[in-house]
This record gives C-alpha cells, sequence and structure tokens, in this order.
C-alpha cells in the first residue's frame, strides 16, 4: 500500500515562496551590495570587505550601542511597567479590562510620529503645555528633558508598552489561580510566589513581549529625532544617512546586515528556548 | 467604463493619505480586482492612458487647489508622493521607480550633475520649453547654467521655486543687520554655544560649515581645509542645542526661547509663522563669506521629466501648466507656505501678493539676499566632508 503524502509542504508553500520573495531575497540582495566598493550602485563589482573593515574603525559601534542601550532599557522598563499593568487587567479589572486594553492600544492607531510630536509639545520648556500649565497654574518654573537622551528614551517606553503588555496578558492568563493558591496554602511568600509560580509559567507571554519591544527599539529612530534633539545617533539614523545624503549603499548595506546579524545573535537563542506549543494548545 | 473609471480612482488613492478599508468595502475592492484582471488584458497603449500622472514632489506641488485645477484644466488625473529628501528620491528612481513616476522636482544639481547623466530624466523639447524662460526673472534666462545639461544642448526642466537658505535669527535678541554683517561667524561666538539649533538637511549642513570654517563650499579643498572643516563641524554639532529634521521645532525653540537662532534656514522655514503674525523669526542671508566673497547660498528647484519608458504626454503639458500664472500663483503659496517663484517677473503674477505676504517673504530684501549668495552646486570632495559631518554627529552622543 502506497503511503499517503502528507499535505504539509503544499499548505506551506505559499508562505515559503511569499518569505522567500519578500524575506530572504531583500536580505540577499543587502548583503551582496554590503560587499561592493563603497558608493558604488551596481551589483557587478568584486567583492570586497572594505565596508565591514569601515563599519568597525569610523565609529559606528557608538550608535551601535546607542540603539542596543536604548533597545534593553526600553524592554526592562516596559515588562516592570506591563507586568503589574497585565495582572491587574486580568485579575481585578473585570468588565473594565476590555475597556482599559482598548484605551491602551487605541494610540497604536495613530501615527507614531503625531504621537511624538505631541509628547514634544508637551515636554516643551516655558511655553510647553506642562511647564507652561504648571507656570501659569501654580506659578512653578520647571526645566525640560526636550532634546535629550532620556526624552528618547520616554518616547521609546511610550511607544513600545503595548507590544510587551499584551503579549504578557497572555502570558498572565496562562498561569492558574489554584497554582497560586497551592503556593501560598504550602507557606510561599509573595515574592517566592512570583519568582517560583508566576514568572516560569507566565514566560511564554513575557518573552515574546520582550522580543518585539527590544526588535522594534533596536529599529526605532523617530523617538532619538523628535524627542532626543540628536543628543544621541541610534544606528538606524546613520544607516539611513549612508543610504541617502552619503550616496553610499554598500556601506548602509554592511551596516544593515551587522544590525540583523548582531539582533539576529541576540534573539535566535531566546526565540529557541520559546515554547509556543504551550500557549497555543491551552 | 466603469471598470476604467474605479481602476482610476484606485490607482490615484495615495495609500499614505487615505488607506483603502478592505473590510468596509470588499466588493469595491472585489470589483477593482476584477477591473485589474480585465486591464492586463487590454493593449498596453489603452491601459497607459488610464495611468494618472505621477508626481514625485516637493509638496508645494501636491496642494490640492493646484490639483483640482490641472483636474479640471486637462481631464488628467494625478497623483503625487511628497520627497523625503532629493537623494531618496533620486535613489528611488536609481532602484527602479523611473517606470512609477512622470515628474520629480529637485535642487539644481541633481538634476544636471546626477539624474540627466544617470538617464533618470529626459530633455525637454526646447522649441516648446525654452520660451517659458523668456517669462522669468533675469537670472534664469536662456543659457542658464541649471536648466541644461553640461554640454549645453539639452534642457532639463523648468525652473520654479527658488530662494536662498541660510540662517535664522530672533530678531529680538540679534538685530538682523548684526546678523548679515557677522554672518557665519555668529555659529563660531562661543556666547551662542547651546544657544542654537540645526535643522538636519545635511547636504545644506555641510556646506553651512564649509562657509563657517572660511571655505568655499564649491572649490576643490585642501588638506588645511578638511582640518578647518572637521574642527568646526565638530564644534557646531557639538554645541548645537538640538538637531532636528523638522523645522517647526525649531521655530517652536526660537518661540520658546530655547534657541536664538538655527542653521539651515530661510523663507522656506520662516514664511508661513511670519504671514501668521510671528515676529520672532527673520530670516538671515549673510553679507559677506568665503564663497568669492559671498556668505548665501542660493537654491533653484528644477522640474523635470522622468525618464518613464511609458511615458505619458502630459507630463510635457504639466510642465507648462505650473508656469501658467494660475498655477505659479498656487505653486508659490503652495499647502500653506509662501516661496518666491521665477515667474514672479510677470507683473500679472506679481499683483496676487499681498503686501503682508511679500512682508513674510522679506521681499523687500529678495534681490539682496540672491546678489549675496552663490547657486547651490556640487560640491567637490562632498564625500570627505559628509563623512567627516557624520562622525561628528556620531560622536555628539
Amino acid at each position: 500500500m502506497r503511503a499517503r503524502r502528507s499535505p504539509g509542504p503544499w499548505f506551506a508553500a505559499p508562505v515559503a515562496l511569499f518569505m522567500l520573495a519578500c524575506f530572504a531575497a531583500p536580505i540577499f540582495i543587502v548583503t551582496w551590495f554590503s560587499l561592493m566598493p563603497a558608493r558604488s550602485f551596481d551589483l557587478t563589482t568584486a567583492f570586497t570587505a572594505e565596508n565591514y573593515v569601515t563599519a568597525f574603525t569610523e565609529g559606528y559601534a557608538r550608535p551601535l550601542m546607542w540603539s542596543l542601550i536604548g533597545a534593553a532599557i526600553t524592554t526592562t522598563v516596559c515588562a516592570v511597567l506591563a507586568w503589574p499593568s497585565a495582572v491587574i487587567l486580568h485579575r481585578h479589572a473585570g468588565n473594565w479590562a476590555t475597556v482599559v486594553a482598548a484605551l491602551i492600544a487605541l494610540p497604536i492607531f495613530i501615527s507614531e510620529s503625531v504621537r511624538l510630536f505631541g509628547m514634544s509639545v508637551f515636554m516643551m520648556p516655558r511655553g510647553g503645555i506642562l511647564a507652561g500649565t504648571l507656570n501659569a497654574l501654580f506659578g512653578l518654573q520647571i526645566g525640560s528633558i526636550l532634546n535629550t537622551w532620556s526624552a528618547a528614551l520616554v518616547g521609546m517606553i511610550y511607544v513600545h508598552l503595548p507590544f510587551m503588555l499584551f503579549p504578557l496578558l497572555l502570558g498572565v492568563s496562562l498561569i492558574p489561580a489554584d497554582r497560586i493558591e497551592a503556593a501560598r496554602d504550602l507557606g510561599a511568600n509573595r515574592w517566592q510566589v512570583f519568582r517560583e509560580v508566576e514568572l516560569p509559567l507566565a514566560a511564554p507571554g513575557l518573552t515574546i513581549g520582550a522580543l518585539l519591544t527590544f526588535v522594534l527599539c533596536i529599529g526605532a529612530n523617530a523617538e532619538a529625532a523628535i524627542l532626543g534633539g540628536r543628543a544621541v545617533t541610534v544606528i538606524t539614523t546613520a544607516i539611513e544617512q549612508r543610504f541617502s545624503f552619503a550616496q553610499d549603499w554598500p556601506m548602509g548595506a554592511a551596516l544593515t546586515v551587522l544590525v540583523i546579524a548582531i539582533t539576529a545573535a541576540i534573539v535566535l537563542p531566546v526565540l529557541a528556548r520559546l515554547d509556543l506549543n504551550r500557549l497555543t494548545r491551552r | 467604463m466603469n471598470q476604467e473609471r474605479l481602476l482610476r480612482s484606485m490607482a490615484a488613492r495615495n495609500p499614505l493619505r487615505t488607506p483603502m478599508q478592505h473590510s468596509a468595502s470588499r466588493r469595491k475592492f472585489m470589483a477593482g480586482i476584477a477591473a485589474g484582471i480585465a486591464a492586463a488584458g487590454l493593449p498596453r497603449s489603452a491601459a497607459a492612458q488610464s495611468r494618472p500622472l505621477s508626481l514625485l514632489t516637493w509638496d508645494a506641488y501636491a496642494d490640492p487647489n493646484l490639483l483640482d485645477l490641472w483636474r479640471s484644466t486637462t481631464g488628467v488625473d494625478v497623483r503625487y508622493e511628497i520627497h523625503i529628501s532629493d537623494p531618496t528620491s533620486v535613489n528611488r528612481l536609481r532602484a527602479g521607480e523611473t517606470d512609477v513616476w512622470d515628474f520629480i522636482n529637485v535642487n539644481n544639481p541633481w538634476a544636471r550633475n546626477v539624474m540627466y547623466p544617470a538617464n533618470l530624466i529626459r530633455p525637454l523639447p526646447r522649441e516648446r520649453f525654452d520660451p517659458l524662460y523668456a517669462q522669468m526673472k533675469e537670472k534664469f534666462h536662456l543659457p542658464y547654467k541649471w536648466a541644461l545639461s553640461e554640454d549645453g544642448e539639452d534642457l532639463l526642466g523648468i525652473v520654479q521655486r527658488y530662494e536662498t537658505f541660510d540662517f535664522v535669527v530672533n530678531p529680538n535678541v540679534i538685530s538682523p543687520q548684526l546678523a548679515k554683517d557677522e554672518g557665519w561667524d555668529l555659529f563660531n561666538n562661543p556666547d551662542f554655544a547651546g544657544r542654537y539649533g540645526i535643522l538636519a538637511y545635511e547636504d545644506w549642513n555641510v556646506m553651512d560649515i564649509c562657509m563657517g570654517a572660511g571655505i568655499h563650499p564649491y572649490k576643490e579643498k585642501t588638506e588645511a581645509d578638511f582640518a578647518a572643516f572637521e574642527e568646526t563641524a565638530n564644534r557646531w554639532i557639538q554645541n548645537a542645542a538640538f538637531i532636528t529634521t523638522d523645522f517647526v521645532q525649531l521655530n517652536l525653540g526660537i518661540l520658546n526661547g530655547e534657541i536664538d537662532l538655527y542653521f539651515t534656514g530661510g523663507t522656506y522655514t520662516t514664511a508661513a509663522a511670519r504671514l501668521e503674525g510671528v515676529t520672532e523669526l527673520y530670516a538671515i542671508t549673510p553679507n559677506s563669506g568665503p564663497a568669492d566673497g559671498k556668505g548665501g547660498i542660493n537654491w533653484i528647484e528644477m522640474n523635470s521629466a522622468v525618464n518613464n519608458p511609458d511615458f505619458l504626454d502630459a507630463t510635457y503639458d504639466w510642465l507648462e501648466f505650473i508656469t501658467t500664472p494660475d498655477a505659479a500663483e498656487m505653486v508659490a503659496r503652495g499647502n500653506g507656505n509662501l516661496q518666491p517663484v521665477s515667474q514672479m517677473a510677470q507683473p500679472e503674477l506679481m499683483s496676487r501678493f499681498t503686501s503682508e505676504e511679500l512682508q513674510a517673504i522679506q521681499w523687500d530684501e529678495f534681490d539682496e539676499r540672491i546678489a549675496n549668495a552663490v547657486e547651490f552646486d556640487i560640491v567637490p570632495d562632498y564625500d570627505r566632508l559628509y563623512d567627516i559631518y557624520t562622525a561628528a554627529m556620531r560622536a555628539r552622543g
């Protein structure tokens, strides 16, 4: 009897073709470009590694460091802020949970630049909304963090919080209430319940939220541009400069490849530990 | 016919401005797909007729009044996308979008030195377009360098908007006369460290830093010039209160007292606010500088026909249309801004501007500003200078 062939590959084919054309092919072209001589526009010249040498010798480590540090800080702060919010929404908000979740999600539907410009007007010194209002109502005169790296971080946390909160909400919902009760009955204190029961059970949601936030933050540059006053240059700005005003596609491509490689080196090991089946089969 | 109209309306839709709600209008979407499939079977020429004129443009040419006037005059549909920057749009043409766009307008050197040699724009028929230059300000009368190819044979586009673009001060803090006399040295003055902003139009910043370093931006540089440029770039970028690509933020910075001046800027960045009655913004072109004695830079926008393999004759009609008094007036007032246009040499057009509008663009000193400026050009050794500039940016934080 002939074994029946699995239909799996046929079902996967459209997605596989899509990924090949829209994901693998662009990365292949960008990688190829990164091996072309600086400031050239064709793909037929002899390969060279000069762009990668330049990337390590011409101060690009600094923008990369700002992007990585910004992403790490934002991910951590978002996780710290999102955990109690997720717990409250899941366990205590009752019928209000949907409304509150919708209110948190609402800003996502507004252009990020518009939101950041709104924050910029809010943070402005003297006549800004916060400083001006405090001065008008209470005679208080305050400074401003606008146009500093701190302002850019505040913007990144504000923009990316929903990307942490909603996966974490899913993670928190994976914690059965009876396990917490059992742990308490067995004498676990609040910290032990959090560390030994809640955190491991919510880990898939936390991991997805952290990955989403981290990866999005590595590619973020609007916050540093609009709120940060370019107090620092992030790596995506450095890449954009190479592609646009420098007209140096190969160098921009080399930096892009490096960022992809570094992001993959950080993200893939974490992703490998993620048990998606636990999320989908429960 | 319905299919054609539907296709046209879908093609003209700018996805950034009015995203299509598939779920809200599934039937219409499916009808569009069906019409597309039907159109794919049409002869190529017939399908091409239904394509709207496509503009890759600065926002003045995307003004709804201008586009409505064009549609009602010609019956030809038009769509547009607004530039992010000159080089980004040139990149898009280079990357194969010549078959997407019909019209592009970028600053003068990009047309003559980059796009035309790379075959990205096509020459205009001279018998039709040469006479339009006779109706412009005298400085543009042919043979005008930037309108022509290197060999002087081909006409590369139509000149329209132009201005000087240098820096902006708060006249309540720095008198305009002092600013004009001091010129770029204002940014070298330690008293203004932390009191100025930078509009990150980066190719302009490179030219401005040249001026501040006492170097002619458009002449070959010596090693001493590079050293001076590097020192000035590091100092100016380090001492900037903030750097942004949004000139409204810089204007607000001046209004809030956060900064007293910024570069790069001019009436392009100040006219709309001045027209609203803001008196704290004043565009300055230095009286003198290192560029053959001049300190200002004069940009000239070149409106060109993209070398689209599926060329629309309507592209030429559009290029002629924008020079008509009604259209030129709308371009000058495009999207709420105010910008001088070359056709203001015509009394009929000039008479349409109110004294408040002319005051907003500081028209009384316009000729003086142009006289004190060199024309925007390709910067020799730009690559090396730009690399120094971006290194200074990276070192800022």
